[in-house]
This record gives C-alpha cells, sequence and structure tokens, in this order.
C-alpha cells in the first residue's frame, strides 16, 4: 500500500466515529431509531478496516507523516501519525471494543430518552482515543487527552437528571484535570530541553535529572487517566454511567490512555522513575484487588478490579516490559469488556424483569441475586469465560499475559529485598484476583436466588448476545499465542521481542492457579456469612480523605479569601470609590461657586451697572433734578478749588 | 446784622428750597420748593447789593424776580392743573411715560 493511501486510510478510520458522532446529532427525532443501526454500522466499518490494515502493515517499519502545525517565533512545532506496531494493536482494540459497546447499547440503551446524545458522544469519544493513539507529539496527545478525558466527563453524567452521576461525572473530571497538571509540566520540561515535542525523537544517551522530572510529571498524568493510587476513586464512583460506556472506559478508550502514553514514552523514562512506577502499579494492583474483595455492587467489583488490572499493566511498564504491558491491556481489553457487558446484561434483564412484575430492589447489590446461572445460560457462559481469563485461568488470554507479567516482574527485582517485596505483591494480587473473580460469580450465577427469585428473567436479546460471544471467544488463549501456555506469541515478538521466560513461575501457576479457583469455590460454598470490612468497601476512604485534605481545606481557604475580598479588597475598592465620589463632589463644589461663581459674578457686576445707569433715564423727574444738581455742585467745587 | 448771617440764611432757605423739590411726592409742593430757592435768591440779590451801596441793581433785580416767580407759578400750576386733569394726579413719579 502506497504511503499517501495509508495515511489516508488512517485518517478515514479516525474520522468515521467522528462522522458517525454527527450524524448521531443530526438525525432529526422522529428517525432516531436509525441513529443506533447507521452508529454502530461506522463503527463496523472503522474495525474492519483497523483489522486488515493492521494486518496488512503488522511488522512494517515505523512509519511517520508529519506537517507544521504552528510556528512561535523561531520554534516550529509540527503534528502528525506515527505509526507502529502498538499504534496498529491500539487502533483495531479500539475500534472493535467500541464497535462491540455500540452493538450492544442498541440493546441496552433502547428507548432512552438521550440515546442520541449518548451515541453521538460514544462516536465522539472513540474518535478521541484513536486520535490519542495515532498522535506523533505530545502535544497533539494531549489535546486528545483532554478530549478523551472530556467525553467520559460526558458519558459518565448521562443520566443528568441523577445527582449521583453528575457528581461522579464531576469527579472524574475534576480529579483527571488536577493530576492532567503533570502532563502540561512534562511539556513544558520536554520542550524546555529538547524543543520539540515529537514521540520519534526519544532517544537519549545519558541520565539527566530533567528526564526523572519529566517522567514522574508523566506518571502524574497516567496515575490520574489510569485511576492509579491515589487517584483511583473516580473510576469506582464512575460506575453511575450507563454500563456499555464503563465497558469503554474500562476496556479501551480512558484508563487504557494512561497506559499507552507510559508505553509511547519509555525511552524517556530513567530507571529510577521506573522504580516509582512499579512501586505505584503494585501498590494499586493489591489495593484495587483486596477493595474489590469487599465490595457488594456489581459493577463496583468490576470497577476495582480495573484498577487493580492497571495497577498491574503499570507495573509491568515499569519493569521494562512495555511489550507485556501492551499484551496485558490487549487481553484485559477483551476480557474486561466482556465482564462489563456480561454484567449489563445482567442489570438489564432484571430491569426488564423489574418493570413487568413490579418488584423493585438493587439489582447491582450481588446480594440481592443468585442463580441466574439457569435463566441467562449464554451470558453466564460468556461472563465465566472472561471471568476466567480475568482470574487468570490456563487456555484463557489472562493466564498468558499474567504469566508474562510475573516473570518480567520477577527478572526485575533480581535479588533486591526491596524490589522482591514488591514482586511478591504482585503474586498477592493474582491470588486476591482469583478470589475476587470467584466471590462474583458465586453470589451472582451460582448462589440461590434469592430476591431475584421473584422475578420471571428473560435472557437478553441477540443484539446483546452477539458481543458478549465475540468478546468471551477473544478471552480465550489464542488471541496470545498458538500454544496456550506460552505467552510470546504474534504481540510480544513483534514489539518486544526476547522476552524471558521462566518455566518454574509457568508451571507454579499452572498448578496453583486451578487449584485456588477450587479452593476459592469451596470456601463460598460453605462459608457462614458473608463479612467484609468497611474500610476496604469504602475504597480505602479515599473520597472521605479528599474531602478532609482536599475539599474542606479549599472550602476554608475560599471562605477566607471571601472574607478577605469582602473586607480587605472590597474595602480598598470601596475607600476608592468613596474618595473618587468626595473628590467629584469637591469639584462639583468649585465648579459651581468658583468657576460659575466667576461668570456669575461678571453678570451681576453687569447688571449692576447696567441698572445705575438705567436709574439716570429712570423717568423720574426728582432724579434728573437730583443728579443735575450733584452734578452741578461737582463742578462747581471743580471751579472754585482747582 | 451782619451780611454772613444773610448769606447763611440763604444757603439754609436755598437748600431747604432744593430738598423741597427732590423729596417731595406731590407736584405743588415741588412748586413750592422752587420759590423758596427763588426767595434764596433774591436775599442773596439784596444781600450781595449792600456791599455796593450806591448801586441798586441787586434790588432791581430781585424786583424782576418776583415777578417771574409769580409768572412761573402761575405757569406752573396752570401745567399742574392740567397734568391733573389728564393723569388724575399730582405726583411726578408716578407720571413715567418717558422712561427708558
Amino acid at each position: 500500500m502506497s504511503s499517501q493511501a495509508l495515511f489516508s486510510s488512517l485518517v478515514l478510520i479516525a474520522l468515521l466515529p467522528l462522522l458517525s458522532a454527527l450524524v448521531a446529532t443530526v438525525i432529526p427525532a422522529s428517525h432516531r431509531w436509525i441513529t443506533p443501526l447507521a452508529s454502530s454500522l461506522l463503527l463496523a466499518l472503522a474495525s474492519i478496516l483497523s483489522l486488515l490494515l493492521s494486518i496488512s502493515q503488522w511488522n512494517e517499519p515505523t512509519l511517520v507523516w508529519e506537517k507544521t502545525w504552528f510556528t512561535l517565533g523561531e520554534s516550529t512545532v509540527t503534528a502528525g501519525i506515527l505509526l507502529n506496531n502498538t499504534t496498529l494493536v491500539l487502533l483495531s482494540v479500539v475500534t472493535f471494543i467500541s464497535f462491540m459497546v455500540h452493538l450492544f447499547s442498541i440493546g441496552y440503551m433502547a428507548g432512552d430518552k438521550g440515546e442520541q446524545r449518548y451515541y453521538s458522544i460514544l462516536g465522539f469519544f472513540t474518535f478521541a482515543m484513536l486520535g490519542l493513539v495515532l498522535a506523533d507529539n505530545l502535544l497533539l496527545l494531549f489535546v486528545f487527552w483532554e478530549l478523551v478525558g472530556f467525553s467520559s466527563y460526558m458519558l459518565i453524567g448521562h443520566w443528568r437528571e441523577k445527582d449521583a452521576a453528575t457528581a461522579a461525572a464531576k469527579k472524574a473530571f475534576i480529579i483527571n484535570r488536577i493530576a492532567d497538571l503533570g502532563f502540561i509540566i512534562a511539556l513544558l520540561i520536554i520542550w524546555g530541553h529538547t524543543g520539540s515535542f515529537s514521540l520519534t525523537s526519544f532517544n537519549f544517551e545519558e541520565q539527566e535529572a530533567w528526564r526523572t522530572g519529566a517522567a514522574l510529571c508523566l506518571l502524574l498524568a497516567v496515575m490520574g487517566k489510569s485511576a492509579q493510587l491515589p487517584f483511583f476513586n473516580w473510576l469506582s464512583s464512575a460506575m453511575e454511567g450507563p454500563t456499555p460506556v464503563s465497558a469503554l472506559i474500562h476496556a479501551a478508550t480512558m484508563v487504557v490512555a494512561g497506559v499507552f502514553l507510559l508505553i509511547r514514552v519509555f525511552p524517556l523514562f530513567t530507571p529510577l522513575a521506573l522504580d516509582v512506577v512499579v512501586i505505584i502499579g503494585s501498590s494499586t494492583a493489591v489495593l484495587g484487588a483486596l477493595a474489590a474483595l469487599h465490595q457488594f455492587d456489581f459493577k463496583k467489583i468490576l470497577a476495582y478490579s480495573t484498577i487493580s488490572q492497571l495497577g498491574l499493566l503499570v507495573a509491568a511498564v515499569g519493569t521494562g516490559a512495555y511489550g507485556v504491558a501492551l499484551l496485558h491491556l490487549l487481553t484485559h481489553a477483551f476480557f474486561k469488556a466482556g465482564l462489563f457487558l456480561g454484567a449489563g446484561a445482567v442489570i438489564h434483564s432484571l430491569h426488564q424483569a423489574q418493570h413487568s412484575s413490579h418488584v423493585h430492589f438493587d439489582v447491582q447489590d450481588i446480594r440481592n441475586l443468585g442463580g441466574l446461572r439457569k435463566e441467562m445460560p449464554i451470558t453466564f457462559f460468556c461472563f465465566s469465560i472472561c471471568a476466567a481469563a480475568l482470574a487468570g485461568l490456563p487456555l484463557f488470554s489472562g493466564f498468558q499475559s499474567k504469566d508474562a507479567i510475573l516473570v518480567s516482574v520477577f527478572s526485575w527485582s533480581g535479588d533486591q529485598v526491596w524490589r522482591q517485596a514488591f514482586a511478591w505483591t504482585i503474586v498477592i494480587t493474582s491470588v486476591l484476583t482469583i478470589f475476587y473473580t470467584v466471590r462474583m460469580l458465586w453470589f451472582v450465577f451460582f448462589e440461590e436466588a434469592k430476591k431475584t427469585a421473584l422475578l420471571t428473567i428473560q435472557e437478553v436479546p441477540t443484539i446483546m448476545r452477539i458481543p458478549l460471544v465475540l468478546l468471551s471467544l477473544g478471552s480465550l488463549w489464542w488471541m496470545v499465542a498458538f500454544h496456550p501456555l506460552d505467552f510470546s506469541g504474534w504481540l510480544l515478538d513483534s514489539i518486544q521481542p526476547n522476552q524471558e521466560h521462566n518455566l518454574f513461575i509457568t508451571w507454579l501457576s499452572l498448578i496453583s492457579i486451578p487449584t485456588l479457583t477450587v479452593l476459592a469455590f469451596l470456601w463460598f460454598k460453605y462459608r457462614k456469612k458473608p463479612t467484609t470490612l468497611g474500610f476496604l468497601q469504602e475504597g480505602y476512604y479515599l473520597d472521605y480523605l479528599n474531602s478532609l485534605l482536599v475539599t474542606k481545606p479549599i472550602l476554608a481557604m475560599s471562605t477566607v479569601s471571601e472574607r478577605i475580598d469582602k473586607k480587605g479588597l472590597d474595602g480598598i475598592i470601596h475607600g476608592f470609590a468613596y474618595l473618587t465620589v468626595g473628590l467629584a463632589h469637591l469639584l462639583a463644589w468649585v465648579d459651581k461657586n468658583i468657576v460659575d461663581g466667576l461668570v456669575d459674578a461678571s453678570g451681576r457686576l453687569a447688571k449692576g451697572f447696567g441698572s445705575i445707569a438705567r436709574s439716570f433715564s429712570g423717568g423720574q423727574i426728582q432724579s434728573y433734578i437730583f443728579w443735575s444738581v450733584f452734578a452741578l455742585v461737582i463742578s462747581l467745587f471743580w471751579f472754585l478749588f482747582y | 446784622m451782619s451780611l454772613q448771617s444773610i448769606y447763611i440764611l440763604s444757603a439754609l432757605l436755598f437748600s431747604i428750597g432744593l430738598v423741597i423739590v427732590l423729596v417731595k411726592r406731590n407736584a405743588i409742593l415741588v412748586l413750592m420748593g422752587i420759590e423758596l430757592m427763588l426767595n434764596a435768591a433774591n436775599l442773596n440779590l439784596i444781600a450781595f447789593n449792600k456791599t455796593v451801596p450806591a448801586s441798586l441793581d441787586g434790588q432791581v433785580f430781585a424786583l424782576f424776580v418776583m415777578v417771574i416767580a409769580v409768572c412761573e407759578t402761575a405757569v406752573g400750576l396752570a401745567i399742574i392743573l392740567q397734568v391733573y386733569r389728564h393723569y388724575h394726579t399730582s405726583v411726578p413719579d408716578e407720571i413715567n411715560e418717558l422712561k427708558g
């Protein structure tokens, strides 16, 4: 394929979701039934195009198209597209998952009054993420980064009449904005030292302090976007949005953007910065897994599971194995999208059932569910496959990618004790993952039906089953490699070849993971009573901590500054105003009495003279005589004495 | 009786006459003021004549003045009468058609 045709098709892929957004906006409300179909069709086209492109361009040399974007004084900023294997993987994943979500939404969002807005933002979200994936420089990437944040804000707050949804949307947006400060600082540092934003010009010879600084600032942005410690609480609140949106945010767009950025700027990271990355990632992983184990909200379990898995991804990048991170990103995208859509299917059919039988309870609370495997066999089957991939059972894609992560973490740790501690944190996370996955499956599908027994539940419609089946197929081992136990397949060999293998770890997990799964099943089957810790259920009281450490001081500060403003600044301004008014009064007085007074006085003078002169000819004979006599006397005196 | 006291008397008479002419509102009183002034002049004429005893010019002048004063008074009274008929007043201040 010629370079020009390649460029055009890349732009086309990015613009198709935008076109879908436009179409969803312009279709009149009377024909709104077209919207989901048209959007899904456009996304299907984008997905097929990117798959074909990925197959044809796989392992080709890196391609860059650049054009001058704008010039500032002497320096020129370029913008363009960077195409390599990483781009291709993300391109296919994003368009495919987005297509699946669109398909699923046809059923899930049917009859929603904001349906058109939903599809237009969904398309825009996909477009923003594709732009982010294709961008060849950090500034352009930052623009799309912000657009991704904006569209996730719109989607999380889709049901804007719900207070919780708008609050969650604001929370997601604000936390991301705070973290994005890091991105801006990093941009400034990088521009200051290299004079370029280009992602392809990252080849550094020496260890420089500024690189650590820039890398840590970028890490801050990633921590916000990918919900790492201490910014992860927005992700669990984001569950207020429609479930397909959660699938998109967790699998393919929003949170993946952070990890993608880490992979893109990997050459920038110094060993010191990478160590910080591992620490952040592994702590988030274990804390997320612990919290997931204590949630009762169906979607929040999945949310904390995403946080934990993202921690694994970040930790994998930190160990230097960015290819492994990309591999887990791919597998995670499939099984997490499958899990969320499965959860969405359960919620959707329960809502429908509630609607027809007029029994109402919280369908997202897993304590109310149970026994759904008989009523919803297909959903159960697909959900179990994705859950197995999440738990990391052999023959599923999760096994291979997690095996790769464990191997890379242990090869990174070597003999250093503190590093080994963090490596073991990852192992603990994997064990906890098995437990919370089994707990979720047990509560929702296996346990005897509780409140759901009152309902007549039906399987979801076919249009929602198709994405579930496709995504569960994508969660099988062949996504990674033909050998079900080997992680170095088509992807890893092309992104970061020659990954170390550790047969001990592979065999150990091959034996221990199924054993632990069975143990977990038995534990949940024979346990007495569900126990939970409020500390973990509330996500480490991070919200409370936020309000204590951030919101309250800021509120107090704003009260104080309001007072300063009112008393101090307003006082000064009022003082100035009074001074001005006083001065004006003074000037008015001067004007009235002195300036006007002079004019008046001259007038009065003239009038006085006039009246004197007039009095001589007043028509009064006696005054004529008086003046004549007066004049006579004067002249008499004159003649007599001079 | 010295001449000086006569001068003073005549000056007083003249002044009183003048003040009456200037101050009094009624035209008849004004006419009377004029008579006083004329008589003051007569007094002066006679007093000055005393310094030149050989001549009688002054005394003759005084006789003329008296005659003319009578005529004047007659004319004046006639005018006042006419004015009164015309304007129904004998106060000169109220007749101000010439006022500019």
